[in-house]
């Protein structure tokens, strides 16, 4: 959470987030009492239900949340952001970047009894670059690795095309969790059911629909160095359930239905700060802000003082304190504040709607239409916002409909065109919008080089491409890639910032806040927390109070 | 023999209505904007490599021409292969098996929820004066007319969140299932209960009804031996879209209260472009509609005392 | 749905109700006509500030989420809401005028084609017909309309053939046959007045479903887009903050069921009376 601001508050602002980070672990109010083994815990996620449990398949959040509880990655980060050992003890990278070589821990198995070692390791890498896997992020996040090999039973070395200075962070995140190598030769429609990990709980049953069950491994010995205790969950047992309607899911965990539950909603929020059988955790995902980008490509966001008058001139903050009851803080930001390389300008960002105005006359939008929206040449300024039911909480679908009305003072028609998740993204391939919401999670500030690096306005194969802003520029092209082969984490941070500066004041971009990940959970859990690689759940520490 | 041919042309039938309904989903959501690549991807979104979407478009066959897939799947589905789902990489045949029980049972217990409601308000009114018949017509108009979201929403907040009487999601036992149904039960009841209603008073006017009386028996007595065997009939005949209407009903109420189901797999299916699994719950319902109303049809004859349809 | 299976039939028409629905129908259609002399108030003027407001003298239904004046916004809605409900009916009934039309006068193998269409349509559970075109047209009031207008449609189209053909078959019909009157003329001089009389009752029945089931559409996302006030979108939207802000559920709730509770009254008034 940097600000160009002076280097001492600076430090304040990074020793408040670390204080923030101690929040985000559940049970602190109670940290005296001694853990209980034994007891179901009933977690219940508003994330869509997985098609396929192991996370090398496609590769999203959904998956991310409920693997954690039975998959483990090479590394992890601890709540500074630094990058601490897991089923990796060590690890050293080559001179020229090209090679990088992991010691991995020891006495570790697999659920089904095969042993963790090199060998896995090469077999998981091989999995996900198979295309037969699918894989989407995770074969995204080892571009740059050409393959693996095993030198000897405990040390594996990955071979790069490129330096990839994000290697670790993409190694912390749950899309390329290791598995076992045995599970992994079954067929992909029983390994989706039934995956299988080192991790303290293993999948025992999947109804779809409902829920999945998740039973405690007794012989667990790989828990990450920053968790709070060792050797198996005091947790026997998970029932994961599916509860997509947030208000039906805070209700379930009053009722003692349930005893977590994810995606909180605000007004919830608010309500359960109220009561005393209730607790909460901000956690924000990981990488980019949820942010408004502003398709730079073609009219009218293709002339920057469009662009600046949209930014400039439509008020958030207000929308903001009143729809989130103050549990949204506003970001200037493109990365999320969880990011140590996130540099904010809230100068950028202040309203001034003469001016704003006084930009649109400049771009030539000086007519008018009946409907009092601005034309140009006949033409009214109109900007197609296509939003997915599926992905914005009705907050969020509230906000944007006052973003709409705010920018009709300025003379904008900003259609809103509420989308399932296919068509929404066919909009966006097809580039039919100006505006688009478009969430992205990923662990460290390379996340900057999928989003506005220009190499992304080129679609994928599937129609996908991350550049929504449709950034182009050399400038910012040459600086990612200088971070990307960057080895020094001081020089790294520098360039970065630079990205970031660009892209901000080019006006492509207006940060709204972080991508919101709230849980509440019942005071009678303890030991919950969120893992700070990409802020999912883990219960490895968590027990019931009786 | 009128048994066989009544059987005869209803199989039929349903067969002509089964092939009706694939070819309608087959080619409805091939139209629909959407890549059925990308559900076997991992969902819209994906960010597959060419290498991933070659190997699942032909794998799949989704790279032949639009016929040759349509008479591949018909030719399928007349073997009886379901075949497997996109998105969820399982056997449609086992998708269903999981989730029609649920929906079902569901479905079965509101239509009986809403004929005892139906029934009872009948019941209770027919005997009353006019003030209670007001009354009651007056519930049966008003549940007739409101949303199910709204209906299941509100019970939420009152049974459950303020009363704290009866969970607020499915949670597998007995209790669960108790506020789904009633939610949909209450809308459907209505319309019987309109229905039932208006036979009842006729029938309560007919001269056998009188006869009754006059021959001493009781008013529950007349009431359940002579007067809802005639009031039901045209309710009975509702069954067929009463059925219907449970199944629609169904996608809003599973997807409400977290129940596992057919509504809420097809909401998914049909975001998706899941083409087997949107096709597959499609003739599931279609047959499960047939039947229902074969077997309307079939009670209709048993109840009707005139001892068959004019 | 409606429920046009089978057609209610009352006794006696209660007239007290008829009159309080007739006036309640009158008023939905002044607020869709002119929805300004109701509510003088901006239905889509936001002011953060003030969301969340509960009803009071200065915001009668209170305030929604962008501090939007409700009793506007359902005022406003009036219009949309009685739109959809009009045209999806005026979508089933003439589709279902033409199929039953067909399947009653046409050929025997037209009427088991339509039969049999019907039948197809039937089967398919209305929300699934309805889902699929949302997803081919996208979400807005126009598919959301016709998805419901189509659904509806078989149901009337079942009830026009058999009454057409209980019609033909009449002795009055009969009468006029036997004084050789041409089979065309005997249709639209004397089949169709009779057998589509109830035309009326039926679409004042199913405005009102039809309004219902719209409002469903809005539960799935598939409604009328923001911000324009309708009332299955307001109710999703408020639905969110039953807790908090039950007035945002509350009020356009109340119009939605009393729209449609309405419509039924006075749909089966007339046919009481299109009967004594």
């Amino acid at each position: 959470m940097r600000t160009p601001l002076p280097a001492v508050v600076g430090t304040a602002a990074a020793a408040a987030l670390v204080l923030a980070g101690c929040t985000a672990t559940g049970g602190d109010a109670t940290g005296t009492a001694t853990p209980v083994s034994g007891g179901t815990l009933t977690y219940a996620t508003g994330d869509a239900e997985p098609t396929c449990l192991d996370p090398h398949v496609g590769g999203n959040y959904p998956q991310a949340l409920v693997s954690t509880q039975y998959l483990e990655e090479l590394v992890s980060k601890n709540s500074d952001g630094d990058v601490i050992p897991w089923l990796a003890t060590a690890w050293k990278q080559s001179d020229d970047g090209l090679s990088w070589t992991f010691t991995l821990k020891k006495g570790v198995s697999f659920t089904d009894g095969t042993a963790f070692d090199a060998a896995a390791v090469v077999a998981n890498v091989e999995h996900v670059k198979d295309p037969k896997t699918l894989s989407s992020t995770g074969y995204l996040a080892l571009a740059k690795v050409d393959k693996a090999t095993a030198v000897d039973a405990q040390t594996v070395r990955f071979d790069l095309s490129s330096p990839d200075s994000s290697l670790l962070d993409s190694l912390s995140q749950p899309w390329l969790a290791i598995e076992s190598p045995t599970a992994l030769k079954r067929s992909q429609a029983v390994n989706c059911e039934s995956p299988v990990g080192t991790g303290p709980f293993e999948v025992q049953k999947w109804v779809k629909q409902e829920s999945i069950t998740l039973v405690r491994n007794s012989d667990y010995t790989s828990p990450p160095k920053d968790a709070a205790h060792t050797g198996a969950a005091y947790l026997s047992k998970i029932v994961w359930r599916f509860l997509p309607d947030s208000a039906s899911r805070y209700a379930a965990l009053q009722s003692g239905e349930v005893d977590v539950i994810d995606n909180a909603q605000p007004d919830s929020l608010v309500a359960a700060a109220k009561s005393s059988q209730l607790r909460a955790i901000d956690a924000p995902r990981p990488g980019a802000s949820d942010r408004l980008e502003l398709n730079s490509s073609q009219a009218p966001f293709d002339d920057e003082n469009v662009r600046r008058a949209f930014i400039t001139g439509v008020a958030v903050n207000p929308g903001i304190k009143s729809l989130f009851f103050g549990t949204a803080k506003r970001s200037y930001s493109l990365l999320s504040s969880v990011e140590k390389d996130s540099y904010s300008d809230p100068s950028l960002f202040a309203i001034d709607t003469a001016n704003a105005k006084k930009l649109l006359g400049q771009a030539g939008w000086t007519g008018r239409d009946s409907d009092g929206y601005r034309t140009k040449d006949g033409k009214r300024l109109t900007v197609r916002f296509p939003v997915s039911t599926n992905q914005s909480i009705p907050a969020e679908r509230s906000l944007f409909e006052q973003i709409q009305q705010e920018a009709k003072g300025l003379g904008f028609d900003v259609e809103i065109q509420q989308l399932d998740l296919s068509s929404w993204y066919g909009a966006l391939a097809a580039h039919k919008y100006e505006i688009v919401s478009a969430p992205y999670t990923k662990v460290g500030p390379g996340v900057l080089d999928i989003l506005y690096n220009s190499s992304s306005i080129t679609p994928a194969p599937s129609g996908y491409f991350a550049n929504n802003a449709q950034v182009d520029s050399k400038q910012v092209d040459s600086l990612l890639a200088e971070a990307s082969a960057e080895p020094s984490e001081t020089k790294r941070h520098d360039l970065y910032d630079q990205v970031q500066k660009i892209v901000l004041e080019g006006y492509y971009v207006l940060p709204l806040y972080d991508q919101q990940n709230h849980y509440l959970y019942r005071t009678a859990v303890h030991g919950l927390r969120a893992m700070p690689t990409v802020s999912t759940p883990s219960l490895y520490d968590a027990w019931l109070q009786k | 023999m009128p048994a066989v041919r009544w059987v005869g042309s209803r199989v039929v039938g349903a067969v002509v209505v089964l092939w009706a309904v694939a070819t309608l989903i087959f080619f409805a959501i091939r139209l629909v904007p959407g890549d059925p690549a990308e559900a076997i991807l991992g969902g819209p979104g994906s960010q597959a490599s060419q290498a991933s979407l070659d190997l699942v478009r032909r794998e799949y066959g989704l790279d032949r021409p639009l016929l040759v897939q349509y008479l591949d799947q018909l030719g399928r589905l007349a073997t009886g292969h379901l075949g497997e789902s996109y998105s969820l990489k399982q056997p449609v045949a086992a998708v269903l098996a999981a989730q029609v029980p649920p929906t079902l049972t569901l479905a079965a217990l509101s239509l009986v929820a809403a004929w005892l409601l139906a029934i009872g308000v009948a019941w209770w009114s027919s005997g009353s004066g006019r003030v209670a018949n007001a009354v009651a017509s007056g519930l049966e108009v008003v549940a007739s007319a409101v949303p199910h979201f709204l209906l299941g929403s509100v019970l939420i907040v009152v049974l459950s969140t303020s009363l704290g009487l009866l969970p607020p999601v499915s949670t597998g036992t007995a209790s669960g299932i108790v506020l789904p149904v009633i939610t949909l039960a209450i809308p459907v009841a209505g319309f019987l209960g309109q229905v039932t209603r208006d036979s009842l008073l006729d029938a309560a006017a007919a001269p056998f009804a009188l006869t009754a009386r006059a021959r001493g028996e009781s008013r529950s007595g007349v009431f359940w031996r002579h007067l809802l065997r005639h009031a039901a009939l045209p309710g009975l005949a509702l069954s067929g879209w009463a059925f219907g209407s449970l199944l629609s009903g169904a996608i809003v109420v599973e997807s409400l209260f977290a129940r596992p189901g057919l509504g809420r797999t097809l909401l998914d299916a049909v975001t998706l472009r899941d083409i087997p699994l949107v096709t597959g719950v499609a003739l599931v319902s279609a047959l499960a509609y047939v039947l229902v109303v074969a077997l309307g049809d079939l009670a209709e004859r048993l109840v009707d005392p005139r001892g068959g349809r004019a | 749905m409606t429920m046009i299976a089978a057609l209610p039939r009352v006794r006696f028409a209660p007239r007290v109700p008829a009159l309080v629905a007739s006036v309640l129908l009158l008023a939905v259609l002044v607020a869709a006509v002119w929805p300004e002399v109701i509510a003088p108030v901006d239905p889509l003027a936001i002011h953060p500030a003030d969301a969340f407001q509960a009803p009071s003298t200065a915001h009668p239904f209170g305030t929604d989420d962008s501090g939007r004046d409700l009793l506007a916004r359902v005022v406003h809605g009036a219009r949309a809401s009685l739109l959809i409900g009009v045209a999806a009916t005026a979508i089933g009934v003439a589709l279902g005028l033409v199929l039953g039309i067909a399947a009653a006068v046409g050929s025997r193998i037209t009427d088991i084609a339509v039969s049999r269409l019907l039948e197809v349509l039937f089967a398919l559970p209305g929300l699934l017909l309805s889902l699929v075109i949302i997803a081919f047209a996208g979400p807005g009031p126009i598919p959301a309309t016709v998805a419901v207008g189509l659904a509806t449609a078989p149901g009337y189209a079942r009830i026009f053939r058999s009454r057409i053909r209980a019609v033909a078959s009449s002795e009055m019909v009969e009468a006029a046959r036997v004084l050789g009157r041409r089979p065309s003329v005997l249709l639209v001089r004397h089949v169709l007045p009779n057998a589509l009389a109830p035309v009326v009752v039926l679409a004042t029945l199913g405005v009102g479903q039809a309004i219902v089931w719209a409002s469903s559409l809005s539960y799935l996302g598939l409604g009328s887009p923001p911000p324009a006030p309708e009332w299955g979108a307001m109710l999703e939207a408020g639905r969110t903050y039953l807790a908090v802000a039950p007035w945002m559920t509350v009020f356009p709730g109340l119009a939605i069921v009393a729209t449609a509770a309405a419509t039924t009254v006075l749909g089966r008034a007339l046919t009481a009376r299109g009967r004594s």
